[in-house]
C-alpha cells in the first residue's frame, strides 16, 4: 500500500485507540509510575535508595502493620467464604422463600459505603453502644468491637456478598448431570458436595475470595474507625502521608507499594491455580431445586435470612440514628429531624460537591466506556489488548496510591488550572472507569459484529455507524455501567481524603470526619442521604440489567 | 450493473496465506459463486471486496475503477449477511431506508423506493414490524431488500441461506435468483453448499487453501473438474490406483488398460462418479466397450429414491455406486461376487496429489 492509502485508512477507530491510550497514559499510568518511583527515593536527599523498603521490612511498626493487614484480610475473606458459600448453596439448590429479597439485601450490603458498617458497629457494640449498654443493665459485659476481631467481623459481613453472588451464579450454571452422575456412581450427598460441586465452583469462589482479599487489604475506612491502635498498612500509609505533608510522601508510597504487591501476588496465585481449571460447559441440563423438610428447612431459612439481616443491621442502625433527636453531638432521647437540619445547615457543600463530582465523572465514564469497550471487543490489535489489561489496574491499585500520584504529578503542574475539584473528577473517572467498561463490554459481546458491518456497508462512516447502530444496541450496558460508576464514585473515601481541600469536601469525607468527632447523628443523616442515592441507583440497575445479580460484581 | 476485476489479491493472517494471489473476472450481471469448504478463503475474499479486511497486495476494480483502498462505507457494494444483521432497534421500513438515508436521498424518493423494494421481496405488509416479530426467512428478505434498495454496483451475499431450514432454503434460493435476474445486478455469492452453488450460479468458483481451483459454469465444474480437489469436493467420486509401467497404464483393480485415455506420465489416479458406476449381479452382463472390475458386495443401503452400493475389488480397493433401486442387488448378501462396469469416457484421471491436475 502507498503512504497515501495508509493515511486514508487512518480512520476513526485508530484515532480513538490513540486517544484512549493517551488519556490512560496521562491519567493512569503516569501518576502510578510517579508514585512507584517515589518509593525508591530518599526523602531527605532526594537520591535513589532501597532504604524505604528496608525500613518497612525491618521496623516493627511496619512489620506489624503488614502482619495485621494480612491477618484481617485473610480472616475476613475466610469469614466471607464461610457464610457466602453455604448461602449460595442453599439458595441455588433448595427452595428458599424470599430468595429475591435475600439477593437484594446482599446487593445493598455490597454497594453500601464500606465505612458505614464500621461506625454502625461502634454504635451497637462500642463502649457506649446500645447493645453494650443493654447488657450492662444486667451487669454483663459484651466483647468490644474495637481491634482486629471487629475489623474481621465487619469485613466478613461486608464482603460475603461477592462470594455468595459469584458462587450462586456458578452453581446455577452447572449442569445437573454432573451431580446426577456422582450420585449414580455411588456418592452420598455430602461426598457429592465435597467431591463434585465444590471443586466445580472453585473458580467462582476463588475469584470472589480474591476480590474480598484485595478490597480488604486496600480498605481504609474500617481499620481507621475500628482500629484503635491496631494499625494496618492502609492506615499506616495514610498516617505517613499526613505526617510527611510538605515533604515527599516516600514512606506512604512505600507502604502502598507493599499493599499493591500483596494484592497482585494474590491475583497471580489465583490465576495460576485457575489456569488448569476451566470447566465451561453448555447448560444443557439446568439444575433443579429441591425442597428441604422439617426442622432442617426451618434452620436453613433461619440461616439465610439471618445472615443478610445481620449484614444489613449496620445500615438500619445508621438510618435509625439519623432520626434520633440530638442536641449537637448528644442524643437527647426521642425522635427528631435535627440531624437533617444540621446537614443542610453545615454540610450542603458536601452534598452538592458529591453530586457534581460523581455526575461529572459518570459523564466521562459513560463516554469512554462506549469507546473503550468497542476497541477492546471489536479491534484485534496489540493496543486493544493493552487497554484491556490497563482496565485491571484501577482495581488493584489502592485509592491512596492513585491519589498520592495525582498530588505529586498534577499539583502545581500545568493541569492544576482545573483545581482540586477537576482533579477529583478525573480521579473518580479513572478509578471507576472499569465498572463502566466491564458492563458495556458484556453488552457489546452480545451484539454481532455484522450489525456495524451492515451499517458501514450501507454507507455509514465507522463513527456514524457506532453512534446510530452500536450505541442504541449497547444502551442497557452503558446505563448499568454509568449507574455502577455513580454508586462507586459517590461513595469514594480514601483517595478523596488525600486530595480534598476546604471547598471540595464530599459526603463520605464529611461522614468520616463526623464519626471521628463522635457526631453520630450528623454522620447518620449524611449516610442516609448516600444510602438513598445508592438505593435508587440499585433499583435502576435492576430495571436495566439483564442479570441483576451479576451486574454488581 | 458492473463488472468486477480482481488481480493478484493477497491476504495474510500472520504467516497464514488466507488469499493467495487471487485473480478473477466477473462479467456484468453475472451470478458468481465462491464455493469451498470452511477455511478455504471464500468469506475472506468476499469481506475483502466489501472492505472489511485490508488486503496485503492486489487490485479490486469495479467497472475499471480501483476500490481496494476505499474505506468500506464508500465502496457501493451492498452485502447480505449470514446472520441477517437486521438492526433490531429499527422497524423493517427504517432498516430498508438506512442506506438511502446515508446517501442523503430525499424523503419522498426514500418512501417510494422502500415501498417498491418491499413489494419485490413480498414484505410490503410488514413494513412497520420490528425485526424480532419476523421469522428468519422474513428477516433475510429484509436484509436483501436493504441491500438492493441502494442499487449497489455489486451485491455480496455471505451464505445468506445457511441459517434457514431446508425447505425455506430451497424456496428462497429460487426467489433470490429470480430477483437477481430481474434486477440484472452483478452478484458474488458465498456458500459451502454445492447444490446451492450449482443450482443458482452462472459461474462457480471453487476455492481451497486460499487458491482458486477452478472457475467455470456449473456443468463444467461437475463433468470436467480441473483437478482432484474439485472432483472430490463437488459431487462424490471413487478414486482407483493406476499402475504405470513402461508399456502403459492399467487399473490395479480389474486390470483394464487405460493407456489411451491419459496424456501424462507422472503418477496418477483414476476417478469415477458413483452415478456412472454400474454394479452387475450374477445374471447381468456388461455393455460393449465397458471396463469391468470384479468385486464383492460390502454393503447395500436402500434409501428410497436410490440405492448406494459399496463394493471391494479383488485387489482391495473400495468403490461406491449410486443407482436406481434394483431388488436383485438390494437382496445380495455381503461378500456376494459382482461385476463393476463403467464406460471409459466416464473416467477422469488426475495427478496423484490432493489437488493434482486433470490429465485426461
Amino acid at each position: 500500500m502507498t503512504l497515501l492509502a495508509h493515511l486514508r485508512r487512518l480512520e476513526f477507530w485508530t484515532a480513538i485507540t490513540w486517544l484512549i491510550l493517551m488519556v490512560l497514559g496521562f491519567l493512569l499510568i503516569l501518576p502510578i509510575l510517579r508514585v512507584l518511583m517515589l518509593g525508591f527515593v530518599d526523602a531527605e536527599t532526594g537520591g535513589l535508595t532501597l532504604g524505604n523498603f528496608i525500613e518497612v521490612f525491618t521496623r516493627n511498626y511496619y512489620l506489624n502493620g503488614l502482619k495485621n493487614s494480612l491477618f484481617v484480610a485473610l480472616l475476613g475473606t475466610l469469614g466471607a467464604c464461610l457464610i457466602g458459600i453455604p448461602l449460595a448453596f442453599f439458595t441455588a439448590r433448595f427452595v428458599v422463600s424470599g430468595q429475591a429479597w435475600i439477593s437484594t439485601l446482599a446487593i445493598l450490603v455490597l454497594v453500601a459505603p464500606p465505612f458505614i458498617g464500621a461506625y454502625a458497629w461502634i454504635m451497637m457494640l462500642g463502649s457506649n453502644g446500645f447493645i453494650t449498654n443493654f447488657f450492662a443493665i444486667f451487669g454483663l459485659s459484651t466483647p468490644t468491637i474495637y481491634g482486629a476481631h471487629g475489623i474481621v467481623l465487619v469485613f466478613t459481613l461486608k464482603f460475603f456478598p461477592f462470594i455468595y453472588l459469584m458462587t450462586q451464579t456458578s452453581l446455577n450454571g452447572m449442569n445437573k448431570s454432573f451431580e446426577d452422575a456422582a450420585e449414580n456412581l455411588g456418592c452420598t450427598p455430602w461426598q457429592r458436595f465435597t467431591k463434585i460441586t465444590l471443586p466445580l465452583v472453585f473458580p467462582a469462589v476463588s475469584t470472589g475470595a480474591i476480590i474480598c482479599f484485595v478490597l480488604a487489604i486496600a480498605d481504609f475506612g474500617t481499620p481507621a474507625i475500628l482500629g484503635r491502635g491496631f494499625r494496618t498498612l492502609s492506615t499506616i500509609a495514610f498516617a505517613a502521608y499526613r505526617s510527611e505533608l510538605g515533604g515527599l510522601p516516600t514512606m506512604a508510597v512505600t507502604v502502598s507499594i507493599v499493599m499493591m504487591a500483596m494484592s497482585m501476588l494474590a491475583l497471580l496465585l489465583q490465576r495460576r491455580i485457575l489456569a488448569k481449571r476451566r470447566y465451561a460447559s453448555a447448560l444443557t441440563n439446568p439444575p433443579r431445586k429441591k425442597r428441604m423438610r422439617d426442622f432442617r428447612n426451618v434452620a436453613m431459612h433461619f440461616f439465610c435470612h439471618g445472615i443478610v439481616l445481620i449484614a444489613m443491621l449496620p445500615t438500619l442502625v445508621v438510618v435509625y440514628t439519623s432520626f434520633l433527636k440530638t442536641n449537637g453531638p448528644v442524643f437527647i432521647g426521642g425522635f427528631g429531624l435535627e440531624s437533617y437540619e444540621r446537614i443542610l445547615r453545615t454540610a450542603p457543600d458536601a452534598i452538592i460537591n458529591s453530586f457534581i463530582f460523581a455526575l461529572s465523572a459518570v459523564v466521562l465514564i459513560t463516554l469512554f466506556s462506549g469507546l473503550i469497550s468497542y476497541v477492546i471487543v471489536r479491534r484485534d490489535t496489540a493496543a486493544s489488548g493493552g487497554i484491556d489489561f490497563l482496565m485491571m489496574v484501577p482495581y488493584l491499585v489502592p485509592g491512596v496510591v492513585i491519589a498520592i500520584g495525582y498530588v505529586t504529578t498534577f499539583r502545581g503542574g500545568p493541569l492544576d488550572v482545573i483545581g482540586t475539584a477537576g482533579l477529583l473528577i478525573l480521579l473518580y473517572f479513572i478509578r471507576r472507569l472499569p465498572y463502566g467498561v466491564r458492563s458495556t463490554m458484556s453488552s457489546l459481546r452480545q451484539i454481532k459484529p455484522s450489525m456495524e458491518e451492515a451499517a458501514v456497508n450501507l454507507g455509514a462512516a465507522p463513527a456514524r455507524a457506532f453512534f446510530i447502530v452500536t450505541v442504541p444496541l449497547i444502551l442497557p450496558g452503558l446505563i448499568v455501567g454509568a449507574l455502577m460508576g455513580f454508586i462507586t464514585a459517590i461513595n469514594e473515601l480514601s483517595s478523596t481524603l488525600i486530595l480534598y481541600d476546604g471547598g471540595t469536601i464530599t459526603m463520605p469525607v464529611q461522614i468520616y470526619l463526623a464519626v471521628l468527632d463522635g457526631e453520630f447523628g450528623l454522620a447518620g443523616a449524611l449516610s442516609t442521604v448516600l444510602l438513598i442515592c445508592t438505593g435508587v441507583c440499585v433499583y435502576a440497575v435492576f430495571r436495566f440489567a439483564e442479570n441483576r445479580d451479576s451486574a454488581f460484581l | 450493473m458492473a463488472s468486477v476485476e480482481i488481480i493478484g489479491l493477497r491476504k495474510l493472517y500472520g504467516n497464514v496465506m488466507a488469499l493467495s494471489d487471487i485473480t478473477l473476472s466477473i462479467p456484468s450481471g453475472a451470478f458468481y459463486t465462491l464455493l469451498g469448504p470452511s477455511g478455504c478463503g471464500k468469506t475472506t475474499l468476499l469481506r475483502t471486496i466489501a472492505g472489511f479486511h485490508a488486503q496485503n497486495a492486489g487490485k479490486i476494480a469495479i467497472d475499471g475503477t480501483s476500490i481496494e483502498d476505499l474505506p468500506a462505507h464508500r465502496r457501493d457494494v451492498a452485502m447480505v449477511f449470514q446472520d441477517y444483521a437486521v438492526f433490531p432497534h429499527l422497524s423493517v421500513r427504517d432498516n430498508v431506508a438506512f442506506g438511502l438515508k446515508q446517501r442523503k436521498v430525499n424523503r419522498t424518493e426514500i418512501e417510494n423506493r422502500v415501498k417498491e423494494v418491499l413489494d419485490v421481496v413480498q414484505l410490503g405488509h410488514l413494513a412497520d414490524r420490528m425485526p424480532h416479530e419476523l421469522s428468519g426467512g422474513q428477516q433475510q428478505r429484509v436484509g436483501l431488500a436493504r441491500a438492493i434498495v441502494v442499487r449497489p454496483k455489486v451485491l455480496l451475499m455471505d451464505e445468506p441461506l445457511s441459517n434457514l431450514d431446508a425447505k425455506l432454503r430451497v424456496d428462497l434460493r429460487a426467489e433470490l435468483r429470480r430477483i437477481q435476474r430481474d434486477l440484472g445486478i452483478t452478484t458474488i455469492y458465498v456458500t459451502h453448499d454445492q447444490e446451492e452453488a450449482l443450482a443458482m450460479s452462472d459461474i462457480v468458483c471453487v476455492m481451497h487453501g486460499g487458491i482458486i481451483q477452478q472457475a467455470a459454469p456449473p456443468i463444467d465444474i461437475y463433468l470436467r473438474p480441473a483437478n482432484r480437489f474439485v472432483a472430490t469436493f463437488v459431487g462424490a467420486n471413487n478414486f482407483l490406483v493406476v499402475n504405470r509401467t513402461a508399456s502403459g497404464a492399467k487399473l490395479v483393480s480389474g486390470g483394464a488398460d487405460v493407456t489411451g485415455l491419459i496424456h501424462d506420465d507422472a503418477p496418477i489416479v483414476c476417478a469415477m462418479r458413483p452415478e456412472d458406476v454400474r454394479v452387475l449381479g450374477p445374471a447381468a452382463s456388461p455393455l460393449d466397450g465397458e471396463i469391468t472390475i470384479s468385486a464383492r458386495i460390502r454393503e447395500v443401503s436402500f434409501i428410497g429414491r436410490e440405492m448406494e452400493i459399496f463394493v471391494e475389488t479383488d485387489s482391495g480397493e473400495h468403490i461406491k455406486a449410486v443407482s436406481r433401486p434394483d431388488p436383485a442387488i438390494v437382496g445380495l448378501a455381503e461378500n456376494s461376487p459382482v461385476t463393476v462396469a463403467i464406460r471409459p469416457k466416464d473416467l477422469s484421471f488426475f495427478l496423484d496429489s490432493s489437488d493434482g491436475a486433470r490429465v485426461s
